[in-house]
């Protein structure tokens, strides 16, 4: 037993020192984009520096913050409160930084004649309250539902939103990314799914969505998003541990300067000035 | 091959077989001739369809560049270069305990006894699970109870896990096939068993062995689900200093390039390009394994 | 000293020789050890009480229940065994909806007892708030919060891991669908696999056989990520097409893919199992005046069943494990099939998509860990069978 603690505490600090010198991110894999876009160009002004980004979700993310696998954990939704109280219990404050904003797009196939939707019409489409366009001025089809994965901040966030906390229908697909989510619905005449604004192509057509029954519609945009007529939009978030601030805060503050806040812009995420 | 199976029906019936048992066999062949030229289709359906998209894309840049503007340009050296690591790793972890359990089968364990059988049980039972629970295994082990993190020794080790059944297997059979009589010359001339073994016995074997690891290293190289928690890396452009480091690789990547990104037009020739990298490791092992074998078995022949 | 290495050399190989062994052993005991917790944990989110105005008698809701509630698809409490009074919900983010910001406090330190007050206030209303905020000895009921139970979880028909403030861990939609679309791989592999495998065996020239075989062996060597990718590109859209779906992503198109990944293993197994027939009953066969399609058919396949038989439950348990293929094509809807035109869910495929962003330790996780459990012993008594059939088969011969 005591042999086995020796060689385990050997290997990690072996794997401190060799990775003493890295940045690691992880997280969120609505923020790795971003994130590794704001790396490379960090690591074009650094050469001597070393990043390495990682996904895998936000839940690995947060939960490598304590576990000191991470340097920066990226989030694309509030932690939580079982995080929380998990990072208390080893007295990790954790600070929380905005980096940029994200709208979330309502995206169905061009084909579909359908150009606005109020979030009580989307509730009940995605709670499966709703199953034929027609009910919303459609053509006669069937709604295919498509959602990120059960876990994604994505999926929270929209739940929050539009679902008003309540629980998408069971029968939705699920699709493990945005790529995928996108590709269905380029494929699928009657999909309809979510995005971030960031991935919206010309292969799938952004919804209008209003917020008050309809009297206002505003389309996704990086600029309805900014001035807050759009209303789908969420905070990102990175976390860090406060007591390594001097660590992390090079990275930090190049993604929070103005360099840095226009990739986030040129890759379709919202600046946070 | 056509006319050969032509001729066939000729000699196979002698006369007096009734028309109908006649045709019976000539439409059963048919069929299972047609449901083989099926599979060969799909094969090339598959590898023409990649090797078709994918071509275009492969250049000395694309293999030797890491990827750069958000994964939408740029190469994918990262990644190959992670893929062979992870091999190698898995190499040196399921290599010699493989050799070893196989010898240990084949050599020392009695042969009707509890032990083999129950090896080999548990040996086939561990070739049977799942590489995802692979994957959760390594996490809960590697990575977190061990504490080595998202790194290239928990991938290492996981992928080598799973890779050590088809090792044991190919060593045991290999020595299974040398016949006893040279193992009594040998201990007949006053060698130890050791000494039979390292002398006589593994040098024969060796080639269907090493046959065998570069397949298991095929394998290896185009799991994804083992690595998804215990070591892949989505973008880390410089390449790994430590085993302790994550890295990229090739399935992974391909993996999060089909199903995520932000431009997808301009990310799906990455996605075939690296689809094509694939297969080419696999089909390079395998022309590689099927070389060997004809190569030993020719010497061995003129032996 | 030589006798010395011998020794070590013995002990060393012996030693190896268990490490497939104890491999399993940690699978399992690691598997378990997360996997069981999950029995451990509380209905309600960790922290999280469901408080009750006083005059409410209901004291128990299950997690199902809970959910209904929150959804508003229940909306009185005397569907749920209470008095008749309509259903209010309350969550933490709703509290802007009651209170302003300077009621509230700036570090929300007044939420508590204003929450606590509110409820007391109204007879109907159930909230859902963290216990540490709830001030000291209120005046409310509480729904008592158990532990998960097994039978929730096996027996369970909704997968809503997620769900506040009550998670759902019900695993047969999942099983249902790794089996559904398993079966159907199989169904379509199976005609393919044996011609292949009589083709190869019986009826193919040595030289036709040396170019099948490679071919075989590189269909097995594909990576299953390629094959996803070939799926999702491909068959998917191409389904759609063809058979005039709503969506392409199907059981099916995950079927057609895990029937091709399958193939190669039922082939190489069952052609084994035919060449290994022995040659005396082959001869005796054709010298009785047989045709060679009837001693195939009536001799060589029948003695070698055994064989063929461990291929197909091998080919079984490969489409059943398979990841990250079926994940790319397959969908991914949580619902218990009904038919293979529609999208489902399997259980590696769950595990792959959701541990990433599960927080570690909790439910869910350990719910994703319990999931690797069920597969491993669905394909541990797969092998078992394997193993079965082919000591029968082994005995028959000797």
């Amino acid at each position: 037993m005591n042999r086995k603690q020796i060689l385990i505490s050997i290997l990690a600090a072996f794997c401190m020192y060799a990775t003493a010198e890295a940045q690691r991110i992880k997280g969120s894999d609505t923020l790795l984009p971003l994130t590794q876009e704001l790396a490379e160009e960090y690591l074009a002004e650094h050469p001597d520096r070393e990043v390495i980004v990682t996904g895998g979700g936000t839940g690995v993310g947060l939960a490598a913050l304590p576990e000191k696998t991470t340097d920066i954990a990226m989030a694309s939704r509030r932690i939580k409160f079982s995080e929380k109280m998990k990072f208390a219990e080893i007295n990790l404050d954790a600070k929380e930084v905005i980096v940029a904003y994200d709208a979330l797009a309502v995206v169905v196939n061009p084909s579909n004649p359908v150009d606005s939707l109020t979030r009580e019409q989307l509730e009940a489409i995605f709670r499966g309250k709703i199953t034929n366009w027609k009910e919303v001025g459609g053509e006669d089809r069937k709604i295919v539902v498509y959602s990120r994965e059960t876990s994604s901040g994505t999926y929270e966030f929209f739940k929050e939103s539009v679902l008003d906390n309540k629980n998408y229908m069971s029968s939705i697909l699920s699709m493990p990314a945005t790529g995928a989510i996108i590709q269905s619905v380029r494929q699928t005449k009657g999909a309809i799914g979510y995005i971030g604004l960031a991935y919206l192509n010309r292969y799938v057509k952004a919804l209008a969505v209003s917020y008050d029954s309809g009297r206002h519609y505003a389309y996704p945009s990086v600029g309805t998003a900014a001035d807050g007529t759009y209303p789908i939009v969420r905070p990102l978030y990175y976390y860090y541990d406060a007591a390594r601030e001097a660590a992390v805060s090079p990275f930090i503050s190049f993604a929070l300067s103005p360099a840095g806040q226009e990739s986030v812009l040129r890759q379709g995420f919202v600046p946070v000035k | 091959m056509d006319t050969k199976m032509n001729i066939q029906p000729a000699s196979v019936f002698p006369k007096g077989y009734s028309r109908r048992k006649r045709r019976s066999q000539t439409v059963a062949f048919a069929v299972f001739r047609v449901l083989s030229l099926f599979i060969v289709l799909i094969l090339f359906a598959i590898l023409g369809f990649i090797i078709w998209k994918g071509a275009g894309v492969l250049s000395w840049d694309f293999l030797t560049k890491a990827p750069s503007d958000g994964m939408t340009s740029g190469g994918i050296f990262p990644a190959i270069v992670g893929t062979l690591l992870l091999m190698l790793g898995s190499a040196a972890v399921a290599f010699p305990i493989g050799i070893m359990s196989g010898v240990y089968m084949n050599e020392y364990a009695s042969k009707t006894g509890w032990a083999v059988k129950f090896i080999r049980l548990m040996t086939n039972n561990l070739s049977g699970v799942p590489s995802i629970v692979f994957g959760l295994f390594g996490m809960a082990l590697f990575v977190k109870y061990l504490g080595f993190g998202d790194s290239i020794i928990a991938g290492s080790l996981t992928l080598g896990l799973l890779s050590l059944p088809l090792v044991i297997r190919t060593t045991e059979e290999a020595l299974k096939d040398i016949p006893d009589g040279i193992r009594e010359g040998s201990l007949a001339l006053g060698a130890t068993k050791l000494q039979t073994i390292w002398k006589v016995v593994l040098p024969m074997g060796m080639p269907r062995i090493i046959t065998g690891l570069i397949l298991s290293l095929g394998r290896v190289s185009g799991e994804t689900a083992p690595i998804l928690f215990t070591c892949a890396a989505y973008f880390f452009p410089q390449l790994p200093t430590s085993v302790f480091d994550q890295c990229m690789a090739l399935p992974y990547h391909l993996y999060v390039i089909s199903t995520s990104g932000t431009d997808i037009e301009a990310q799906q020739p990455i996605a075939y390009g690296t689809a094509l990298v694939l297969i080419l490791i696999v089909l390079i092992i395998s022309l590689v394994a099927g070389f060997l074998r004809r190569y030993f078995e020719k010497r061995l022949k003129i032996k | 000293m030589k006798r010395f290495l011998e020794r070590a050399v013995k002990w060393l190989l012996t030693a190896s020789g268990f490490v497939t062994s104890l491999v399993i052993l940690l699978i399992i005991a690691f598997l378990f050890a997360e996997g069981a917790g999950l029995f451990s944990e509380r209905v309600i989110e960790d922290g999280y009480v469901l408080a009750l105005n006083r005059e409410n008698t209901v004291k128990e809701l299950s997690a199902a229940e809970i959910k209904a509630v929150f959804d508003e698809d229940v909306t009185n409490w005397n569907e749920l065994g209470g008095p008749d009074m309509a259903i209010e919900t309350f969550r933490l983010e709703d509290a802007d909806d009651y209170f302003t910001e300077e009621q509230l406090g700036p570090q929300y330190e007044n939420a508590g007892s204003l929450i606590a007050a509110l409820v007391e206030s109204r007879p109907g209303m159930i909230a859902f708030i963290p216990e540490s905020m709830l001030p000291e000895d209120p005046s409310l009921n509480f729904i008592k919060d158990k532990t998960i139970s097994p039978g929730e979880v096996l027996a369970g028909s909704e997968w809503f891991p997620t769900a506040t403030p009550a998670p759902l861990f019900g695993i047969w939609p999942l099983l249902a669908g790794t089996l559904w679309v398993s079966l159907f791989a199989i169904l379509f592999a199976l005609p393919f696999g044996i011609s292949i495998a009589v083709y190869m065996a019986e009826v193919a020239s040595g030289r036709v056989r040396n170019i099948l075989k490679p071919i075989i062996e590189l269909l097995n060597g594909i990576p299953s990520v390629v094959y996803g990718f070939f799926g999702l590109i491909v068959i998917v859209p191409l389904l759609q097409q063809v058979f005039g779906l709503p969506v392409g992503e199907s059981g099916l198109a995950g079927s057609i893919v895990l029937a091709i990944m399958a193939l190669p293993t039922i082939v190489t197994v069952a052609e084994d199992a035919m060449r290994n027939c022995p040659r005396s009953l082959r001869e005796a066969s054709l010298a009785l005046g047989a045709t060679k399609w009837q001693t195939i058919s009536r001799v060589v396949i029948p003695a070698s069943m055994s064989g063929i038989a461990s291929g197909v439950v091998l080919g079984i348990g490969r489409a059943i494990g398979e990841t990250m293929a079926v994940l790319m094509v397959t969908g991914n809807a949580a619902v218990v099939p009904t038919s293979i035109l529609e999208p489902l869910r399997t259980i590696p495929a769950t595990i792959a998509a959701e541990l990433g962003e599960a927080p570690a330790g909790g439910a869910h996780y350990q719910s994703l860990f319990l999931l690797g459990v069920i597969l491993f012993f669905i394909t541990f008594i797969i092998n078992l069978c394997v193993e079965y059939i082919s000591s029968r088969s082994k005995a028959k011969y000797n």
